[in-house]
């Protein structure tokens, strides 16, 4: 069963880093709860939704921003918020939770899979959602069966404070989903903590 | 498939040297020990090949920082765990192996592929049985193998190593070692396993301690008898040996008489040459020989005496022959040791030279030497007919203790020049030579070169390791930088009579080491606890009491 969207794209900073606003209360049925867009979760952009080719872009959360308009003004209201609700509902729709969405591959409109950097591009408000666990492992299994990392790479380029627990977080996610590949992963996941926890801490 | 284990480590990439490869290992078992075997598979003219290689270097590549090495009683995996590095991968080496190739059972040898392995190719722990067979040149208990220890880097007795008789007494062994690691001891097992009945040479063993007395229990053990087979030990003490005078050659004579001047020098030499021609069948005596000196004095009157009194050359001359030669015991005018005696197939013949002066040392085996290779030149010319004492119709080896004294590097000796001879062209005639010495810094460095299969255990003196690297060609710089570490009883074999340089440790003897130091605090200790009381009961049995008879101011006045 598909997943529920949970936001839709409103900006990007490049061809593969996104920024997904997630649902507030008003703009779909049911609001998504935060650990639906938690760090590190696998979540799918759909192109179709534009009139696309059918392909899905696959990528992966890798921040969370706030934002609040309220934020600075300190001075007293002359409102207070039951009533702003009531009388400027659209004032509050301004606070908005923002997700920063890396691209790591896609689905093509048969469904395989392919990671890397996508051809593609999202478009606007095209809708969000998180991934199955079947889509996750299918996205990352091979033609032998044994899992794929090959977006590591291009993660680790991003020089982001936080793309080495990022991968630490989705090889540990494979680790539960390929346990018959644990030894290998093992020894990505060793260098990557390695050079994330043990050499800067030195 | 050749491959039986799991892979160790995996290949990096080539070496600082064409035969040099890299690879990284995490080794948490550390089995990949220094001087270690190892192995990659790759294909070689269509078939696949197991490239056998020595671990040469191992380098830490992956350690943990020195901030978290602070409190030694906090491991620093517990500083990782802390930040949240769980794994047990903490430590990666990146090993040197330098290349021996892949054993060619035809060639007995080792072939060199000439290409690094592939990055990323699996390496592998040689295991016992492929090294038993590529290290040694024979197995174990086959005739002409000297079985004399096994692999250290493996369990003892996991890997036997055998040396090839035939490497050693055809081109010569040099047995190099401080003191106390262990020489002796070696030289025994390698007599033992000669004397073997699957071997039987025909050794002498030139024992200036004598330590190798024990081998005689050879003779009654049941490992060296096999059918109608039994070695033989033969001990010559020093009152025993005897060197026949006229055996001396004029460079044997001025080495044994002391402060000659050119004047005696000159008349020795005509001498010499006096009495060997009028000798009948060679033979002359001391007698003869000093009435050879008299007729050859300069201005001899032809007196009846026959010879100069006044002559102070002669009358020196003399008084040298007399003292050098006559009021020796070993020096003989008709005794001599027979070389058939000496050498016997099966038989190991022990020259005691304890309590024999360093230069009668140095002529005797001069001598012997000398009359060895001449005895197996002339019988393989087929000058010497059976029944003759010199006849020796089969290889004979030699093994000297304490070679630097016969071979010294910086100063003269009578038998450097015979023993160089026999080292450079002894193969020829099947004479071939063990040198066992524990200064190789005070051996020629041309004698140590000559010898093809060296045995070299623990050396810490940094001229002796000079020496060895300058004259041992087959020992890598790695081997070398291990010798000051080895223990007691672990030696490098290397040279002819191994397929590669070997890291061992000496097996046990069979017979009792004969060369052991004396544990003087126990000595001491059992004379208070049994010689002194003995003597003081034997004191006490032999005299009556002491009478001290006192002078009045107190002063002991007799006792």
């Amino acid at each position: 069963m598909m997943q529920q969207p949970i936001g839709k794209i409103v900006k990007s900073n490049s061809h593969i880093d996104y920024v997904c606003q997630v649902f507030g209360v008003g703009e779909t049925p049911q609001p998504p709860a935060p650990e639906d867009y938690s760090f590190g979760a696998f979540v799918a952009a759909e192109l179709e939704a534009n009139g696309g080719t059918g392909a899905t872009l696959v990528g992966l959360i890798y921040n969370t921003l706030l934002m609040n308009p309220e934020f600075g003004a300190l001075g007293p209201r002359l409102s207070p918020r039951s009533e702003v609700e009531i009388f400027s509902p659209d004032y509050l729709a301004e606070t908005a939770t923002l997700l920063g969405v890396i691209s790591i591959g896609w689905f093509d409109a048969a469904g395989r899979a392919q990671q890397g950097v996508p051809a593609l591009a999202a478009t606007v408000n095209c809708p969000v959602r998180l991934l199955t666990q079947e889509e996750i492992i299918t996205f990352h299994a091979g033609m032998d069966g044994q899992p794929q990392l090959r977006y590591a790479p291009q993660l680790l380029a991003q020089k982001h404070a936080l793309v080495a627990p990022l991968l630490l977080s989705v090889i540990d996610r494979l680790s539960d989903l390929f346990p018959h590949s644990r030894s290998r992963l093992a020894v990505m996941r060793n260098n990557v903590a390695w050079k994330s926890i043990v050499q800067p801490a030195g | 498939m050749i491959v039986k284990h799991p892979a160790i480590g995996t290949v990096k990439g080539p070496g600082e040297t064409p035969n040099d490869y890299l690879f990284i290992a995490p080794d948490p078992e550390r089995r990949v020990k220094h001087g270690e075997f190892v192995y990659y598979v790759t294909a070689v003219d269509g078939d696949e090949r197991q490239i056998l290689g020595r671990v040469t270097g191992r380098r830490p590549v992956k350690l943990f920082p020195d901030s978290f090495l602070a409190d030694p009683g906090v491991p620093p995996t517990s500083v990782a765990a802390l930040l949240g590095y769980e794994s047990d991968a903490t430590e990666l080496f990146e090993i040197t192996v330098t290349v021996l190739g892949y054993h060619s059972p035809q060639l007995g040898d080792f072939i060199n592929p000439r290409v690094p392995p592939v990055n990323g190719a699996p390496v592998y722990i040689a295991d016992d049985e492929l090294l038993g067979a590529v290290l040694s040149k024979r197995r174990r208990g086959e005739r002409g193998s000297a079985h004399i220890g096994s692999l250290l880097s493996r369990p003892e007795g996991a890997v036997p190593i055998a040396l090839d008789v035939r490497g050693f007494t055809g081109t010569h062994l040099a047995v190099i070692a401080s003191t106390g690691s262990g020489k002796s001891y070696l030289a025994g097992v390698l007599l033992e396993e000669m004397l073997a009945p699957h071997n039987r040479a025909a050794v002498l063993v030139v024992d200036p301690h004598g330590e190798y007395s024990t081998l005689q229990e050879m003779m009654n053990l049941a490992e060296f008898s096999a059918g109608n087979y039994k070695p033989r030990v033969r001990i010559f003490r020093p009152d025993q040996l005897r060197v026949r005078i006229d055996t001396l050659t004029i460079a044997d004579l001025r080495y044994l008489l002391p402060n000659l001047s050119e004047k005696m020098h000159y008349q020795l030499g005509r001498a010499f040459s006096f009495a060997q021609r009028s000798a009948k069948n060679g033979h002359y005596t001391l007698e003869q020989l000093l009435y050879a000196v008299r007729q050859t004095a300069e201005g001899k009157k032809n007196d009846e005496a026959g010879f100069d009194e006044d002559d102070p050359t002669t009358g020196a001359l003399i008084w040298r022959l007399h003292a050098a030669l006559g009021n020796s015991r070993i020096f003989h005018d008709f005794e001599n040791l027979e070389l058939d005696e000496l050498f016997k197939p099966g038989q190991c013949t022990i020259i005691q030279l304890n309590e024999i002066d360093r230069r009668e040392q140095q002529v005797i085996v001069a001598t012997l030497l000398r009359r060895v290779y001449q005895a197996r030149m002339d019988t393989a010319k087929g000058k010497l007919e059976r029944g003759d004492p010199s006849h020796l119709p089969y290889p004979v080896f030699c093994l000297l203790e304490e070679a630097h004294n016969y071979a010294p590097a910086n100063a003269d000796a009578v038998s450097s020049d015979v023993l160089k001879t026999i080292l450079s062209e002894g193969r020829k005639f099947g004479v071939g030579i063990g040198l066992i010495t524990q200064r190789p810094g005070k051996l020629d460095g041309d004698v140590l070169s000559q010898c093809m299969t060296q045995c070299i255990m623990r050396i810490t003196n940094p001229i002796d390791q000079n020496r060895i690297a300058e004259s041992v060609e087959s020992v890598g710089r790695d081997l070398l930088r291990e010798l000051p570490s080895l223990s007691k009883g672990q030696v490098v074999v290397s040279g002819a009579s191994v397929n590669t340089p070997v890291l061992l440790k000496v097996r046990k003897r069979i017979t009792q080491h004969g060369g052991q130091d004396l544990d003087a605090p126990a000595e001491w200790m059992r004379w208070f606890e049994e010689d002194r009381p003995a003597q003081a009961e034997r004191a006490a049995a032999l005299y009556a009491e002491k009478k001290v008879n006192y002078e009045d101011d107190g002063d002991v006045l007799w006792a």
